[in-house]
């Protein structure tokens, strides 16, 4: 039924046909909604934001990379709402280390979205956002695909071998961490650190998000829970509430200087996300937990093998052309 | 004095004899005076109709307002093709479409079509920074292909259809993604190889409604409109949201 819908509304093309006043072109809403809605089913079945999958796929369409990035943004502020909101209820967020991450984030993201826009002034704003988005996916997706693969296949040995060597890593960045200044107790998540290490972690994923449209849960919740020892119903929590509160900040930056938000692509986006996101959730709660890890891991993987080809490729034509909308 | 008024009437004929064809040997009507784009804005076709008051072939010339574009060049780095050098196009018209009932080298001399703007090889461009003449030339074909290519720049010989050699209809398609601003249609009558009529009309294109509200918002108030609408992005998501939850529960 709802097939046949789809159906028929992709093929009544011009009806679907929508213009975006800040991307200035005109999508089709079926395509982008899908985009949202294949994002939200994602993340409702692994728990991801999938704010990474969400901006290639808009570049891929044609919509200006800065305004893909930009509308992300805002897209993830409004499904970040709600999901915040339940962990709220049900007392999930430790706010205090919230808050540390969040003054972290927005200064990182205010300095991502200025330097957002010394690379559009320059013309490099392009090649940073597929770099960036080549090393990242390309490495997190290579270690997820190799974690969730000895899942499935059970070879114990090597995962415990992989775990001392992490454990290892992680006693090392703990023990920088308690040897910084600041040190200060979080009593909801029951840790205690110094002030800069969640600083530090929120600037990075603020940058990262101003430069990528990333939410940056993917680099935040392991070493929260690795790193920082939190435990894991407070870290998932507490990194929507700052997610939320990032995304919003970067959102309304990237339209005050950028200019770039467009609302009506963020509002197609949240509206696929939020119908997607349900279907995943069902989904999600019948799978196997390493098979769903493993659909991410391919997933990931190979969006970054659709960029890295891009890469390689020789372009057939190398003249590119961009123009200044008035 | 009877001299001088026995010269009027040959004055007048004189006069009147005269080929007065830049006058009104055109007329010509484009079938809309204004474009809006609004949500379902998906491109439009406009129609310029027309009557000539002898045969002759004609040219139309449609023309958008000018347009700054940014064209780059992908360059190798190490095995990555990236985005290398970029100039600005300057000054170049946004669209220009040149219809005719005839090739239009083989009606008008190049001085002729240069001096009405009537080559798409000649449109004039000013190429930012300042290069040097042969750098400057490969940008500025590569420009020039590029418009061809998106549909901007294009030149046909058939799509002009006349009637009885006094009427004519050409049927203007125009993509989705105009620039804004006022289009020109220059309507030219061309005679054993002169200009013998000329008449300029042309319409409008402008955001409208809403497009236009969000985009003036967007541009003119940009922290309150970035404030406001991620504050509805957020309501809407916490609504959404919560409606399923509630009937699941």
């Amino acid at each position: 039924m709802l097939a046949r819908f789809a159906l028929l509304f992709i093929t009544s093309k011009t009806f679907m046909e929508f213009f975006l006043p800040i991307a200035h072109m005109d999508v089709n809403i079926v395509l982008i909604s899908l985009y949202g809605a294949l994002v939200g089913f994602l993340s409702g079945l692994v728990g991801v934001g999938g704010g990474f999958l969400i901006t290639p796929l808009l570049i891929f369409t044609g919509i200006p990379p800065i305004v893909a990035v930009s509308s992300g943004a805002a897209q993830m502020a409004g499904t970040a709402s709600g999901a915040s909101f339940l962990h709220w209820r049900n007392g999930n967020i430790d706010f205090k280390m919230g808050l540390v991450l969040l003054i972290g984030s927005w200064l990182g993201g205010g300095g991502g979205v200025y330097l957002a826009k010394v690379l559009l002034r320059s013309g490099q704003f392009g090649n940073v956002v597929v770099f960036l988005y080549v090393v990242l996916l390309g490495f997190i997706g290579v270690s997820m695909l190799i974690e969730s693969l000895r899942a499935v296949f059970r070879s114990a040995a090597p995962v415990k071998k992989e775990r001392s060597a992490s454990a290892e890593s992680n006693s090392l960045l703990r023990t920088w961490v308690a040897r910084m200044p600041w040190q200060t107790s979080f009593p909801a998540s029951g840790v205690r650190m110094s002030i800069a290490g969640p600083l530090i972690l929120g600037a990075v994923v603020g940058i990262l998000t101003s430069l990528m449209g990333v939410g940056g849960g993917f680099i935040m919740v392991p070493i929260m829970i690795y790193a920082l020892k939190m435990p894991t119903k407070i870290v998932v929590g507490t990194s929507l509430f700052q997610l939320l509160f990032t995304t919003a900040a970067v959102s309304i930056m990237q339209a005050g200087i950028n200019h770039s938000v467009d609302p009506f692509l963020a509002i197609i986006l949240i509206l696929g996300s939020v119908i997607g996101t349900k279907f995943g959730a069902r989904l999600g709660a019948r799978l196997p937990a390493e098979k769903l890890r493993l659909i991410l891991a391919l997933v990931v993987v190979a969006v970054a093998i659709k960029m890295i080809v891009t890469l390689l490729i020789p372009p057939g034509d190398i003249y590119g052309m961009t123009v200044e909308v008035r | 004095m009877a001299r001088w008024t026995r010269l009027l009437p040959l004055m007048l004929g004189f006069l009147l004899s005269t080929p007065s064809w830049g006058e009104e040997p055109l007329i010509v009507a484009p079938s809309i005076s204004e474009v809006k784009i609004t949500t379902d804005f998906a491109g439009t076709t406009v129609e310029a109709v027309g009557a000539m008051s002898r045969s002759g072939d004609l040219i139309i010339k449609l023309m958008g307002p000018k347009q700054e574009a940014t064209l780059s060049r992908e360059t190798k780095l190490g095995p990555f093709w990236v985005e290398g050098e970029r100039v600005k196009m300057e000054d170049a018209p946004s669209l220009l479409f040149l219809y005719a009932t005839a090739p239009i080298a083989s009606l008008l001399s190049p001085e002729e079509q240069q001096k009405y703007g009537l080559s798409l090889e000649g449109v004039w461009v000013r190429v930012e920074p300042q290069l040097k003449a042969h750098a400057a030339s490969d940008w500025r074909q590569a420009f020039l292909r590029l418009k061809e290519k998106q549909g901007y720049y294009h030149e046909d010989d058939t799509a002009i259809r006349v009637f009885g050699d006094r009427l004519f209809i050409a049927n203007m398609r125009l993509p989705a993604d105009l620039q804004v601003g006022n289009y020109t249609i220059e309507t030219l009558l061309v005679k054993s190889g002169k200009v013998v009529g000329h008449t300029t009309g042309g319409f409008r294109v402008h955001l409208s409604g809403i497009e236009r509200w969000v985009w003036v918002a967007a541009h003119d108030r940009p922290w309150l409109f970035g404030s406001l609408f991620t504050l509805l992005a957020m309501l809407l998501g916490l609504v959404l949201n919560a409606i399923p939850f509630r009937r699941g529960r």
